[in-house]
């Protein structure tokens, strides 16, 4: 997407009563601030959902996308691991009936059908609006630690590369990402450059009020912004 | 943002160094506020203390009742003053002070220190009237301290254009404090402790002048070397991390952040949104900045101190000589919790301290190095000249404890000779009481900073180690 198409997007989003924008589009923002995501499609139908699932390549997840779930794993709109055909689609049916429990009026724009990334060191790295200071960014290790630890870093964006990788140095968790018990040290680089681009994007586009990839999955030699929220100001 | 350093410290200069300082509601009742602040300009303070003296400058009191207040003639309004008036001081009612900044205006005054309260922080009328004094300064080219503040200090000179008490002793670090009352008790704590400031500002409601033009104004005070801030919020955040960016690798910038627990963003939907507390948001903008955050108030100063008087150390490694052994465990203890590191002494430094022959036996030959309970001045200065001309060191901290053999003022001297000598950081912790204080005195009139407790000491190095970093990203 270019910034035109990023701009109409939002425009598009702005006037609903839900600010949030739909996981496929909030994918392909970042993939335009080259942060990598896993390939994904999004399905209509379950004979589609299982045509992707191969074209992509299993084991894949299972999304939910309507505008009116944000929260998707609370609603038990999410199904990771799955390995064939008969999974997606039996996880299919099951994704739908969960949503329609969770919100009977929740309009269903479809299943989002992403390849599964493979076991990683899991951050965050979201952006805020902040009363003081403007837009922010932030790191911290993700998953779990997030919500526990509260193991995270700020800056006031943008940040350049090098800025980026002062905050992951600042972490408590610095060294799981370094690597411990003989683990390979992740790929710092692309991490830093990650973090830097998610501070120049939400400069970009100042009618983001919130942003969260979490988790970004990080490896040895890449990295894959797994799920991305954006919501609107 | 572009900011210059240079053109803020010319504009704000008005405060500090001020050719004429007039007092809009001037009073003969020494009960009034308006009489506290001529007695503050012409005596250094309202209370009697043996280090005040009075501003050099003219003082214009101004009272259209009155023909002589405290001794210096009075007059009607600014306007009639014969002379230059470079800084007002205004505290009369809330309701007559755009009336007196206009008079300002028409006079040339520069700069105003508001101390009148009842505008912003007092409901909708009140905010009226601050807009409109705002806007005559704005035309007028008119800064403005407050309102709702103390108002300014600036030792060096012997003003005290505040209600403050008194004036604080001469020293090397600027405090900048969003709360007025704070200020004052810092002032009185700071005499007895013998901590000198230079400028000292309360800027109340900060309607036009905020703590980042302080900090620029105090990068070029040539008496400043370290400054200090007390921060609970700021206008623009913004323009206070393009400052401090701009002058923390010129002077070390000291600040302490109140209202750890209030939420400042209050952004829900996403995990970014919970997580980010208005202090979380701070620390983060702090870091980038180059300013060093302290944890408490005592702590603030701590660290000015040692960052106003020692050069920065060029890396983390410090050696830790004392003449007891639970003491250096402690520090030892402290530094590694903030991440600096104590290597061993190598070999030929050893051989070195041995074959002065002068140190005991039983000396422990390792970081800390521990030169025994009965060390004199001789042992202290054969270790720190060992470390001192060690390229294996960057800092020392030097901890004296007060045995029956231990001579303080003697072990104090050294330890100002060999920091003369090889100026490498040096931090001190002479602990104890009534005996070691004419030490620890010593030490600090000759830039030693002291601590009596060993986490302070150890965090007073860690800010030269920090600040080391800081400044090594000067442009």
């Amino acid at each position: 997407m270019d910034r035109e198409q990023i701009l109409a997007k939002i425009e598009e989003f702005k006037g609903r009563e839900e600010k949030f924008l739909p996981e496929p589009i909030c994918e392909e923002i970042l993939a335009s601030y080259n942060i990598p995501t896993p390939p994904a499609r999004l399905a209509r139908e379950s004979k589609e959902a299982v045509e992707f699932a191969k074209e992509i390549g299993f084991p894949v997840v299972l999304k939910v996308v309507s505008p009116q779930i944000i929260h998707k794993s609370d609603a038990g709109g999410v199904m990771v691991g799955i390995k064939n055909k008969k999974e997606v689609e039996k996880a299919f049916d099951k994704i739908l009936e969960n949503a329609k429990r969770y919100n009977s009026r929740a309009k269903i724009e479809g299943i989002y059908v992403q390849k599964m990334a493979p076991p990683a060191r899991e951050v965050i790295i979201g952006a805020v609006k902040d009363g003081q200071f403007g837009q922010v960014v932030m790191f911290g290790l993700g998953g779990i630690f997030v919500e526990v630890l509260k193991d995270v870093v700020f800056r006031v964006a943008p940040i350049d590369k090098r800025e980026a990788r002062e905050m992951i140095d600042e972490i408590k968790g610095l060294p799981i990402l370094k690597g411990i018990r003989g683990e390979e040290p992740i790929d710092f680089d692309s991490l830093s450059e990650a973090i830097s681009n998610v501070s120049k994007l939400v400069i970009d586009f100042p009618q983001i009020g919130q942003f969260d990839a979490n988790p970004v999955c990080v490896y040895p030699e890449r990295l894959y912004a797994v799920d991305a929220r954006i919501i609107l100001e | 943002m572009q900011i210059d350093l240079e053109k803020k410290h010319s504009e704000l200069k008005c405060f500090f160094e001020p050719n004429g300082v007039a007092v809009i509601g001037a009073s003969r009742n020494p009960e009034k506020l308006g009489y506290q602040v001529v007695k503050n300009l012409i005596d250094g303070g309202s209370f009697s203390l043996p280090h005040l003296k009075g501003f050099s400058g003219k003082v214009f009191p101004i009272n259209p009742k009155a023909d002589e207040i405290l001794g210096l003639r009075c007059y009607p309004s600014v306007k009639e003053v014969p002379e230059e008036v470079d800084l007002a001081i205004i505290c009369v009612p809330a309701k007559l002070v755009p009336r007196a900044v206009q008079d300002c205006a028409e006079k040339g005054v520069k700069g105003i220190n508001i101390i009148s309260a009842g505008f912003g922080e007092a409901g909708e009328e009140g905010r009226k009237l601050q807009d409109e004094f705002l806007r005559i300064a704005k035309k007028a080219g008119i800064r403005i301290v407050g309102p709702n503040c103390l108002g300014t200090l600036y030792a060096p000179n012997h003003l005290n254009a505040s209600f403050g008490g008194f004036l604080p002793l001469t020293g090397e670090v600027a405090f900048i404090s969003q709360s007025g009352a704070l200020m004052d008790s810092v002032i009185d704590w700071a005499v007895k402790e013998n901590y000198g400031f230079t400028a000292m500002i309360s800027y109340g409601n900060k309607c036009d002048l905020d703590a980042p033009d302080f900090v620029a104004w105090a990068a070029n005070d040539p008496y400043t070397k370290a400054i200090t801030l007390y921060i609970e919020g700021f206008n623009d955040g913004r323009y206070f991390l393009e400052v401090a960016k701009k002058v923390s690798p010129i002077k070390p910038i000291i600040a302490f952040k109140a209202g750890k627990t209030a939420a400042g963003t209050k952004a829900v939907g996403s995990h970014t949104g919970s997580l980010a507390g208005s202090y979380q948001v701070y620390k983060g903008a702090f870091r980038q900045s180059g300013v060093i955050m302290a944890d408490t108030l005592t702590q603030m100063f701590d660290l000015a101190k040692a960052l106003a008087h020692q050069p920065p150390a060029k890396g983390n490694r410090v050696a830790i000589v004392t003449n007891g052994g639970g003491n250096g465990v402690m520090c030892a203890d402290f530094c590694e919790e903030l991440g600096i590191e104590l290597p061993s002494p190598p070999k030929e430094l050893i051989e070195k301290i041995d074959k002065t022959g002068k140190m005991h036996p039983a000396w422990s030959r390792e970081n800390p190095l521990d030169i025994v309970g009965d060390a004199g001045p001789e042992r202290y200065k054969v270790a720190l000249e060992a470390i001192m001309s060690s390229d294996v060191y960057d800092g020392v901290i030097v901890i004296q404890t007060l045995q029956t053999t231990t001579r303080p003022v003697e072990d104090a001297k050294i330890v100002v000779e060999m920091h003369k000598k090889y100026k490498k950081p040096v931090v001190a912790a002479f602990v104890g009481g009534v005996v070691t204080e004419p030490s620890a005195k010593y030490l600090e009139e000759n830039g030693i900073p002291n601590y009596n407790d060993m986490d302070r000491a150890a965090k007073a190095m860690w800010a030269l180690i920090e600040y080391g970093k800081i400044s090594s990203k000067r442009r």
